[in-house]
């Protein structure tokens, strides 16, 4: 046993993804670095294009190669280098060890086949099960996600389903074979908010049964706050800000941390003029300026963050940590 | 580089252009093209390929400085005969090209925005019985009852290449028709055909351009099929009727007549088909092309 | 049961077409086709015997009367003697039909399954070197003209200017060897000439399939490439490839076996119906035309009840 620091599950360090594009290359993600502790809920938040799914692919190897790769970095999960892993090595873990869900229930299951065919592949892909056990097992997943009369529903296929049914058997196949990280990528935002509400209620209390880590990627600071036990900003492949959810929401250090919180419509007794909304556009990917990239939006912004890079500094009581030359207090 | 990305626009067919523009193999096909095409115009105001009919040659001559490629078995000249068969192919390619492109616009647009009543189903119905008829047959049918006119194979051919265009124009309207520039144009009042014609086949011109080039294709290399069964070309020559002539040469060991027709046939063919891909590709990403 | 009628009402649906299709081949083959009353009389004939051939023909009398016999014809599958050899048609239909189909199955089943192999090498390997040279070969064989293949192979295969393996022409088939001999160089010249045109469409429906969600979702759950590429992509594909397939083999059959057996002279249905057309010889074109459109009817029906085979989502409606 070590000296009391657990160690981490999952210890990302400045991973790079690089995609070409007809205009050259393009960085999605530009050197992060970022842990994830085993049984902890960590949210990866920010706007579309920001680069919180590619990371989510990354950790299991499933950037779509012609375009995207691995240019730099390391993904350790319990100390093993997942970027240098041999493919089939990786095709071993992925829903094994680490299992992903995704954003839209509707096309993510295939609809030539049942669910229980595609749950049972999954369990017999990992596990030494026969087709009788695997089914069985399958049932009782069914069971767990709250999908009602499972044995009956596991012969059917994906378009007699509801989406937010087809989301739990999602989640089902990703956690029948106990990972330790399960990956979810917006895995709410194409459902109703009712079904939402249930769906990551779910999420919340398997993974507490199952003992896993969870990573959340969204958009959605809502979701971040009712699920997360901490949260990851990134903005324009970078990660901006890391902190406990209490203190991230209480008090953002990052300008544009700040800016999203401010941003989110909120009842509120007075009445307000205007929603405030953050200034400006995301850079282009293919003209990044040579300091902080959020700089030309940032009304607090000087010479010094247009021209260096600020680095993602943590400090040292909160493990919280923050990428600005002048962060708010 | 900064200038010119940021100022490239960002229609469909800014887009394209752009795309096209850097699409070596594309560009080469077209460079071909244009080859074959100033070609078939010279023939066309009579510049060059006069002599495709003289037979004063020996027969079956060897290439020489003379002839080019040597002569056929009745002494014609057969450099002249493969210069003045560009513009046969031209001929053919455009005329069904255009007529075809054409009549499934109209057809299929009318068909689309009238989805779901009596004209669609007609035109479904029309275009489910040229398809059936085997092609072949069609043209022979149509040269017989035309009684031996040199158009009979063009009417032919436009007659049957017109279906797939108009399916998907057909579909594309369909799609059209629902967007919400046809709704505010009707609540307007702007009348039905002028939507139709003038807010909705514009909207096609990207389909009907790449299948207008497959049409082209698809004339020429059927042209040298009919001309083989009699059916094609009447007056002067093209390399179908020079392929079909050579039959029974190569059996004798002449090749020249077949290496020369088929060569220039297969170059122009192969160089239209990469035009067409890249004109594919850059105007919808998501089709054929290997990457 | 639900089967029968779906099936039936298929055919029903087919009435139409089927009319369309007698109806404009009668008008142009049969209306408007060579007279034949001087290629049976010669030229000294009198002018009674023109009308009483002409009777006999049924040149006299009116179109719709005239249709409407073709259509009875039809229905009870009486075509009567050929004007041009007096050998009734069906026993001609009989004896060409299967030397037809003995000549194009090969070609057309290597054809596709070569084509969905390279197609899944090609799109397995996307954006790579292979993918590009498979890309390009089909390419070049979309581009060069069936005659002009039919004739090289010829020289090549069988004159003596090339390798003089395989008789140059005919159909003298009466042992398996004989087969071998007779359909190889027919086989090798279709199955270049569509090896092009398959492998790009199929090509284009596997990276369609490829790119989906839920290919991706059973790589993230850890399924090795090959099942992926069977129970994921490709049967997912099977949907485009059938009908793919099916629709062609009306026009495989019919215009493929006309060119190749004029040219190696094979004695099957596709020169019978040209040889019919250029001489006007009705009793067989009448039974020659109406058959690619029942055969078309039926090939539609059969691929929608192979959809419901296939795609579960697919409902007889």
């Amino acid at each position: 046993m070590s000296s009391g620091e657990t160690q981490a599950l999952l210890s990302v360090r400045n991973l790079t993804v690089e995609f070409t594009t007809r205009y050259g290359p393009v960085r999605a993600v530009d050197g992060i670095s970022f842990d994830v502790n085993p049984n902890e809920t960590v949210g990866i938040v920010g706007e579309s294009g920001c680069g919180k799914t590619v990371t989510g692919l990354s950790l299991l190897g499933l950037v779509p190669s012609p375009p995207g790769r691995i240019v730099a970095g390391e993904i350790l999960l319990q100390g093993r280098d997942l970027v240098s892993l041999p493919e089939d090595e990786m095709q071993a873990l992925r829903g094994q060890e680490i299992s992903m869900i995704f954003q839209e229930p509707m096309t993510a299951l295939n609809p030539v086949l049942t669910v229980g065919s595609q749950m049972v592949d999954v369990l017999r892909r990992h596990k030494k099960l026969t087709r009788r056990q695997a089914r069985a097992s399958a049932i009782e997943m069914l069971a767990k996600v709250g999908i009602p009369a499972p044995a009956k529903r596991i012969d059917e296929y994906p378009h007699e389903m509801s989406g937010g049914m087809r989301q739990r058997v999602m989640i089902a196949m990703a956690l029948s074979c106990g990972p330790k990280l399960l990956i979810a990528d917006e895995p709410t935002t194409a459902l109703d908010v009712t079904t939402q509400a249930q769906v990551l209620e779910q999420i919340v209390e398997l993974q507490d049964e199952f003992h896993m880590a969870v990573i959340l990627v969204t958009h959605d600071l809502g979701v971040v706050a009712e699920t997360c036990q901490r949260a990851i900003v990134m903005y324009c492949g970078e990660i901006i800000e890391t902190a406990g959810i209490e203190s991230l929401f209480d008090s953002p250090r990052h300008p544009y941390t700040r800016g999203l919180l401010d941003s989110i419509p909120r009842l509120r007794e007075e009445k307000r003029d205007e929603l405030p909304v953050i200034p400006g556009m995301v850079p282009d990917l293919l003209h990044l300026p040579p300091g902080c990239r959020f700089a030309d939006r940032c009304e607090h912004a000087t010479d010094t963050c247009r021209e260096q890079r600020p680095a993602l500094k943590t400090s040292q009581q909160s493990a919280a940590s923050v990428a600005c030359f002048h962060p708010l207090d | 580089m900064s200038a010119a990305l940021s100022d490239h626009r960002e229609s469909i067919w800014g887009k394209a252009f752009y795309k096209f523009r850097h699409d070596r193999m594309g560009m080469l096909g077209l460079a071909v093209v244009l080859l074959y095409f100033i070609a078939a115009l010279g023939v066309w105001l009579g510049v060059w390929g006069t002599g495709w009919a003289d037979v004063d040659g020996p027969k079956w001559a060897p290439m020489s400085g003379e002839y080019w490629f040597g002569t056929n078995i009745i002494g014609e000249d057969i450099f002249q005969r493969s210069i003045y068969s560009t513009k046969t192919a031209f001929e053919i390619g455009l005329v069904v090209a255009v007529l075809s492109t054409i009549l499934g616009a109209l057809l299929g647009a009318l068909a689309g925005f009238f989805s779901g009543r009596w004209i669609d189903a007609i035109v479904l119905w029309l275009m489910g019985v040229l398809d059936s008829i085997p092609f072949y047959l069609f043209v022979a049918a149509v040269a017989f009852a035309l009684q031996g006119n040199p158009w009979a194979m063009h009417v032919a051919m436009v007659s049957t290449f017109w279906t797939t265009t108009g399916r998907l124009v057909r579909g594309e309207v369909i799609k059209l028709r629902n967007f919400e520039f046809v709704e505010a144009a009707r609540a307007i009042g702007v009348p039905q055909f002028t939507i139709v014609f003038r807010h909705i086949i514009p909207n096609t011109f990207h389909i009907l351009l790449v299948q207008a080039t497959i049409v082209f294709v698809a004339a020429i290399k059927s042209e040298v099929i009919l001309s083989f069964l009699g059916l094609g070309v009447q007056d002067g020559v093209s390399w179908g009727l020079m392929i079909s002539e050579s039959t029974l040469e190569v059996l004798a060991g002449f090749f020249n007549n077949f290496i020369a027709a088929s060569a220039l046939l297969f170059v122009l063919v192969m160089a239209f088909n990469m035009f067409s891909d890249s004109l594919q590709d850059a105007l919808d990403p998501k089709k054929v092309a290997a990457s | 049961m639900e089967l029968l009628q779906y099936t039936l009402r298929k055919l029903i649906g087919g009435i139409p077409l089927i009319l369309g299709v007698t109806f404009i081949s009668f008008i142009l083959m049969v209306y408007y086709g060579p007279d034949q009353t001087f290629e049976l009389l010669g030229k000294n004939a009198t002018a009674e015997q023109i009308a009483e051939v002409r009777a006999e023909l049924g040149y006299d009398r009116p179109f719709f009367v005239r249709y409407g016999e073709y259509l009875k014809e039809l229905a009870t599958l009486d075509f009567g003697l050929s004007n041009s050899t007096g050998e009734p048609v069906n026993a001609m239909l009989a004896r060409t039909i299967p030397v037809s189909l003995e000549l194009v199955t090969p070609g057309f089943i290597l054809g596709n399954l070569l084509g969905v192999l390279l197609a899944l090498v090609a799109a397995y390997h996307r954006g790579r070197w292979i993918d590009k040279a498979i890309m390009g070969f089909a390419v070049v064989g979309m581009s060069i003209s069936f005659l002009i293949v039919i004739i090289a192979f010829q020289i090549l295969l069988s004159s003596s200017y090339g390798l003089n393996l395989f008789p140059v022409r005919g159909w003298n088939v009466h042992s398996l060897y004989s087969y071998v001999m007779y359909v190889t160089v027919p086989t090798l010249a279709s199955v270049f000439v569509a090896l092009g045109y398959n492998t790009r469409f199929y090509r284009a429906v596997l990276v369609e399939e490829m790119t989906r969600d839920h290919v991706r979702t059973a790589r993230a759950f850890g399924i090795s490439p090959a099942k992926l590429l069977y129970k994921h992509i490709l049967k997912n594909s099977a949907i485009p490839i059938i009908t793919r397939v099916m629709f062609s083999i009306p026009l495989v059959v019919v215009s493929g076996s006309l060119l190749m057996e004029s040219y190696f002279g094979i004695p099957g249905v596709g020169k019978v119906t040209f040889d019919a057309i250029t001489s006007g010889d009705q009793p067989v074109l009448k039974a020659v035309v109406g058959l690619p459109a029942v055969l078309f009817v039926v090939t539609l029906l059969v691929t929608d009840l192979l959809y419901r085979v296939v795609d579960p989502r697919v409902s007889l409606m």
